[in-house]
């Protein structure tokens, strides 16, 4: 490993002084990758906090553009970068805070077709999607390709994060063996979220990430965390692995990507993905 | 394990949370199992929840988590509630 420039001493001095970092973890999260999936109210946070730490290379997937409705919540985004590629502003900002981080734009919608072959490759997966078929279709791929993946969702004033350790403990599917029939669970967009919320989400899976790619700490496999921002309280339950899960259990049935659209029940074309 | 006038309390996230208006609810306790609960929920006190607990069959819908006392358990299964205890449904949320 190369040593330290005297700016990357200075910059990284915080976490180099941390016992469970040091620099030899610091060197561990230069040379390491994350794939942000959705540069929205998680990916943000996220986005952010992995670039300030130094993860050398971040993926970052978001077919959008900069909506002025965003900028409540998604704060790798600023107002002049409205009607930009989200996955370019995120580059941008990110690559400002930290000019050792490479950001690699996606700026695609993940499908069954393109999913392992953008995922493989990436250290770690965190997934601030918005939409239920790239929630399952991210899951079904960590799976198949034993990538870590850090799960979140988010609603009102409501989250709840998982990490799911491909062959450790539950996946998603593990916890959620079908999503809700299409329009019982609203969407932010449907149903608001309190901004900091997604920091405070986000923000998690950032430290999920980086537990991850350094090995320390409890990360949530096998626990799904709850955060309620209205009582402000965090609970942590329990999961385990469900032997009869489609994608991870004793007997798969989903070895290959399937239709997540259909598997969902949205009608393509119809149901905005947003 | 039978009612004996005590209550449990009914926690709700997500769409239950907006449907319902609160985010607990307490209710007399019926001595029962977790579903007879949630149908006590829906039916006597909030008739908009019932499509978001039970499916056509009147099943509890397999993409929520029922939780008693912070453990997971089994939808159908007669795990029995007792006065004193938190019921709690969790759904995925899609947002990010």
């Amino acid at each position: 490993m190369s040593a330290f420039t005297e700016e990357q001493i200075e910059r990284y001095s915080r976490h180099i002084i941390l016992q469970e970092v040091g620099g030899k973890g610091q060197r561990k999260l230069l040379a390491a990758s994350v794939l942000v999936i959705g540069a929205g109210g998680l990916g943000s946070p996220v986005g952010l906090y992995l670039a300030a730490a130094g993860v050398g290379t971040i993926g970052v997937v978001d077919c959008d553009a900069v909506e002025l409705s965003n900028l409540q919540r998604q704060v790798l985004h600023a107002t002049p970068d409205l009607g930009q590629r989200k996955c370019l502003s995120a580059q941008a900002t990110m690559e400002a805070i930290n000019p050792d981080v490479t950001v690699i734009p996606h700026d695609l919608r993940l499908t069954s077709a393109n999913a392992l072959e953008v995922i493989s490759g990436y250290d770690v997966v965190v997934d601030g999607a918005d939409n239920f078929p790239t929630r399952y279709l991210v899951n079904d791929a960590c799976v198949l390709l034993g990538t870590p993946l850090v799960h979140a969702g988010i609603l009102r004033f409501e989250g709840q994060v998982t990490t799911v350790a491909p062959g450790r403990g539950p996946c998603y599917r593990c916890l959620y063996p079908e999503p809700p029939p299409p329009g019982m669970v609203p969407s932010c967009q449907e149903a608001g979220i309190l901004g900091a919320t997604a920091g405070v989400v986000g923000a998690l899976q950032a430290t999920e990430a980086l537990k991850l790619l350094l090995g320390i700490g409890e990360p949530l496999i096998g626990r799904l965390l709850i955060y309620d921002a209205l009582d402000m309280v965090f609970r942590s339950i329990k999961v385990a692995r469900d032997p009869h899960c489609l994608v991870c259990g004793e007997a798969p049935t989903i070895t290959e990507l399937i239709d997540y659209e259909q598997f969902c029940g949205v009608v393509v074309g119809k149901e905005t993905v947003s | 394990m039978s009612g004996n006038g005590g209550t449990v309390r009914l926690r709700l996230y997500g769409a239950l949370r907006q449907v319902a208006g609160s985010r607990e609810v307490e209710l007399p306790c019926p001595g029962v199992t977790v579903k007879q609960v949630l149908r006590d929920f829906a039916e006597a006190h909030v008739p908009r929840a019932a499509n978001l607990l039970f499916d056509r069959q009147g099943n509890i819908w397999s993409s929520l988590i029922v939780l008693v006392n912070e453990e997971p358990v089994a939808h159908e299964g007669p795990t029995p509630v007792k006065a004193g205890d938190v019921v709690s449904v969790l759904m995925p949320l899609a947002g990010g």
